[in-house]
């Protein structure tokens, strides 16, 4: 069985600290990690392969530095890996990306199964797990907590909803994202980072992929980020200390004010 | 006004006569002061009667330091502002905190660069700004429970897995401002004042003169937190820290900052017997010097998370353990360099190969979520031996966890190890063994089933005390001397220097107010014989 699975790189943090003097924000110089998402997708992927036999390939669409990430993915049991990586990939949506990365894919024909964590904590958009599904013509599940069984044609796996979960069988190939609760991602050996050093792994440009420059890119995204900004906190904690009627008094003073800004009169 | 500050103890207070040691005492009043002022017209108020204190952080502290005998509890929690910033011409960073800061909150601002600076003056401003352009900067001690209060490390000269490299928070306090029970208060910065041989002359701030002679015992030669630091023309610093809050209120404090190294890696590695674990640690220890802390965990500690991670909750999320594996050791590799970093893995991998392990039963923590990981996994050991005691106190409630805190000379490493087996075997205590195996810092946790094997715990315990005193070690490497460890620590140092130390205390503290009962006993005027 070839399992393909897709990893991005995220800054290592969403907080954002601003600079006192500058007021810009400060870069904390912190490498980029995997996707925590995709963490899972890789441990999965990687039991699946130890459950049935056939390889696992990490594949990303990024900077050259990726490679850093995609060696980690080897390091936990990951066969080999593929970046595609090229100036004019840059500014994709997520139909661009999914484009660019179906065509990675196609290279690997043939693909029986392809995991995507749920998705990418920078964008939170969960969108490209099912568009790289519609590019490749192939069905796909979303939120998938379990996988209960893998044969080469089928796979059924437990998907969680809003209101529960649902158990689905679906054709080989397929594509499914996966949720946090599907696994405990293993950590890397000493003989996995020593070898993930040398293992195979590598690089393909647009030209390489035969790609439509129409469709990757700023130039095939449809969609464009007009602008972004920290929304504002709606809840808030506050710790009430002091004496028993100290405290008292400020709980009360804080009830009232929620009622008065919350149009409640009394 | 001071009688509003003191309020005598009602139920609402239960808890703040109990530490993580898990025994409880007893006490009349408590206070909860909101800066130096505060501290000194309680202090005031209290003299009168010379009644005792007990001063608190958090209560994380396992010695039993915050547990109250009688009298008045200072609880330092509301103390818990960082007041300011500072950078020195050699660009390193400083930062001003009052006592109830808690490690793990501070932690977190110096990560993100973030701290609230609105009413620091404007030289502490400037030096923020030139942190938060620096590279990443941390703070080096790291006791297993971050909830700790900086003011509670201070006192009992904290230091946790990252001694081995760093050492313990001395070095890195840099000023303390102390109030005295007299009233008085102490601004005492590294450097500036050193004692003549043991004299050592200190000036308040209200210009009195303490001319104090020092004890003239020797300290052991490995780590140690035990008692009074003094040696030759010592630092006047270097006395508060580790005091156990029996001189002074530490009322704020300075520390210094270290900058992090580019490439911080965790590596555990698993053996099938703890001969090969002491083998791998005195292999490492020779051949390779980029070591920040090396940790060690025996089998029954290892049983101990199978079983909480079979039970699932918040332990599910703890990695698999082999079940053939019957002992680990936790590295931290802190290099300039991936490829030094690599280069490391490769000469562990090597040393695992020579001592009898193998490196496929490793695991290495590279980014943020696998060292974290490892964190939990280390701190899910204590916690999870709290839990298995404090329920069979249900049934016994006279039994407590004994663990020991202490350290010899590397050479002595498996020697102690073999003393410490052979005394559970003849005697069948349950225990789990863990801790800094890289300074021979284990803590053996004896796990009494009923009341007769928590006495038995205690008399092998005490002969582990003379043991490790015979061989040059240290009856407390960590966690401080407290209340638990005072008879310990005349086994350590003899009569003579406790007397020694006693005259100590009474020149800064000449009724005995504070901290009784902690380190040794004191006739105090406000409340007899401690």
């Amino acid at each position: 069985m070839r399992i393909v699975v897709c990893i991005k790189q995220v800054p290592s943090t969403n907080k954002v600290q601003l600079h006192p003097e500058t007021n810009t924000i400060i870069r904390d110089g912190r490498q980029s990690v995997t996707n925590p998402f995709d963490t899972y997708a890789i441990e999965e992927a990687v039991r699946v392969k130890e459950a049935v036999g056939g390889e696992v390939i990490a594949l990303s669409m990024g900077i050259p530095e990726t490679e850093r990430l995609l060696r980690d993915a080897e390091s936990r049991g990951v066969d080999r890996a593929v970046l595609l990586s090229d100036r004019n990939f840059a500014g994709a949506d997520t139909l661009a990306t999914s484009y660019t990365l179906s065509l990675g894919i196609r290279e690997l024909f043939p693909v029986d199964l392809i995991l995507c964590g749920k998705m990418a904590v920078d964008g939170d958009t969960a969108q490209i797990g099912p568009e790289l599904a519609e590019q490749l013509g192939i069905p796909h599940v979303t939120d998938v907590s379990e996988i209960d069984s893998i044969t080469e044609t089928a796979i059924e796996c437990k998907k969680e909803t809003d209101h529960g979960y649902q158990h689905l069988k679906v054709k080989l190939p397929a594509l499914l994202t996966v949720i946090k609760d599907i696994n405990m991602p293993r950590m890397p050996s000493i003989k996995g980072v020593l070898d993930s050093q040398t293992a195979p792994f590598e690089r393909k440009d647009a030209e390489k992929l035969d790609a439509d420059f129409q469709r990757i890119g700023l130039t095939g995204s449809p969609t464009q980020v007009v602008k972004t900004f920290i929304p504002e906190r709606m809840s808030e904690a506050v710790e009430i200390v002091g004496e028993a009627e100290e405290q008292a008094k400020k709980a009360r003073n804080i009830i009232n004010e929620v009622l008065k800004d919350g149009g409640v009169e009394y | 006004m001071s009688q509003s500050l003191i309020r005598p103890m009602t139920e609402e207070y239960e808890e703040f006569l109990r530490d993580e040691s898990r025994t409880s005492g007893k006490a009349e009043s408590i206070s909860f002061p909101n800066g130096e002022n505060d501290i000194k017209k309680i202090v005031d108020e209290l003299r009168r009667e010379a009644v005792p204190i007990t001063l608190q952080g958090a209560r994380t502290g396992l010695a039993a330091g915050a547990v109250p005998s009688q009298g008045h509890i200072m609880n330092m929690s509301r103390m818990d502002r960082v007041t300011g910033m500072r950078k020195d011409q050699q660009n390193q960073f400083y930062i001003r905190v009052q006592p109830g800061v808690i490690l793990s909150q501070l932690r977190k601002k110096i990560e993100l660069k973030s701290f609230e600076h609105k009413g620091w003056s404007q030289e502490c401003q400037k030096a923020y700004a030139d942190f938060c352009d620096a590279p990443e900067q941390f703070f080096s001690p790291d006791p297993t429970e971050a909830s700790a209060t900086l003011g509670g490390m201070v006192a009992c000269n904290a230091s946790g897995a990252r001694s081995y490299r760093y050492g313990s928070i001395r070095p890195y306090v840099t000023s303390l401002r102390v109030v005295l029970t007299g009233g008085e208060v102490l601004e005492i910065r590294r450097g500036e004042i050193k004692a003549k041989g043991r004299d050592l002359t200190l000036v308040t701030e209200q210009r009195d003169s303490l001319k104090i002679s020092l004890p003239r015992y020797q300290m052991p030669d490995t780590k140690n937190a035990s008692g009074y630091y003094v040696e030759d023309n010592m630092d006047a610093i270097d006395l508060f820290i580790g005091s156990d809050g029996t001189l002074g209120i530490i009322s704020e404090i300075e520390i210094r900052l270290l900058k992090m190294p580019s490439v911080v890696w965790g590596v555990t590695c698993f053996f099938q017997q703890e001969q090969a674990v002491l083998d791998y640690v005195a292999e490492i220890r020779r051949s390779l010097t980029e070591i920040a802390s090396m940790e060690y965990f025996d089998g029954d500690a290892l049983e101990i998370l199978r079983q909480q991670k079979k039970k699932g909750h918040t332990f599910a999320q703890l990695p698999d353990i082999d079940e053939k594996m019957q002992a680990a050791a936790y590295l931290e590799l802190h290099v300039g360099t991936e490829e030094e970093a690599l280069d490391h893995l490769e000469k562990i991998e090597a040393i695992m190969d020579k001592t009898g392990g193998d490196a496929q039963h490793t695991w290495v923590a590279r980014v943020d979520v696998d060292r974290d990981r490892l964190l939990f996994f280390r701190h899910a050991i204590p916690e999870s031996v709290n839990m298995l005691i404090d329920e069979r106190k249900k049934q016994f409630p006279g039994i407590t966890k004994l663990g020991t805190d202490m350290a010899v000379p590397d050479k002595h490493l498996h020697r102690i190890v073999s003393t410490y087996r052979a005394s559970l075997k003849r005697q069948g205590l349950q225990s789990a063994v863990w801790g800094h195996i890289g300074d021979n810092h284990l803590h053996v946790n004896l796990l009494p089933r009923n009341e007769k094997e928590y006495e038995t715990g205690k008399k092998i315990y005490a002969e582990w005390a003379k043991e490790v005193t015979a061989l040059g070690g240290a009856v407390s490497a960590e966690h401080g001397v407290g209340k638990l460890k005072a008879h310990f620590l005349q086994v350590m140092y003899g009569e003579q220097a406790i007397e020694e130390m006693r005259e100590l205390k009474k020149q800064f503290d000449p009724d005995g107010m504070l901290g009784q009962g902690n380190l040794f006993a004191f006739q105090s005027k406000g409340g007899g014989n401690s």
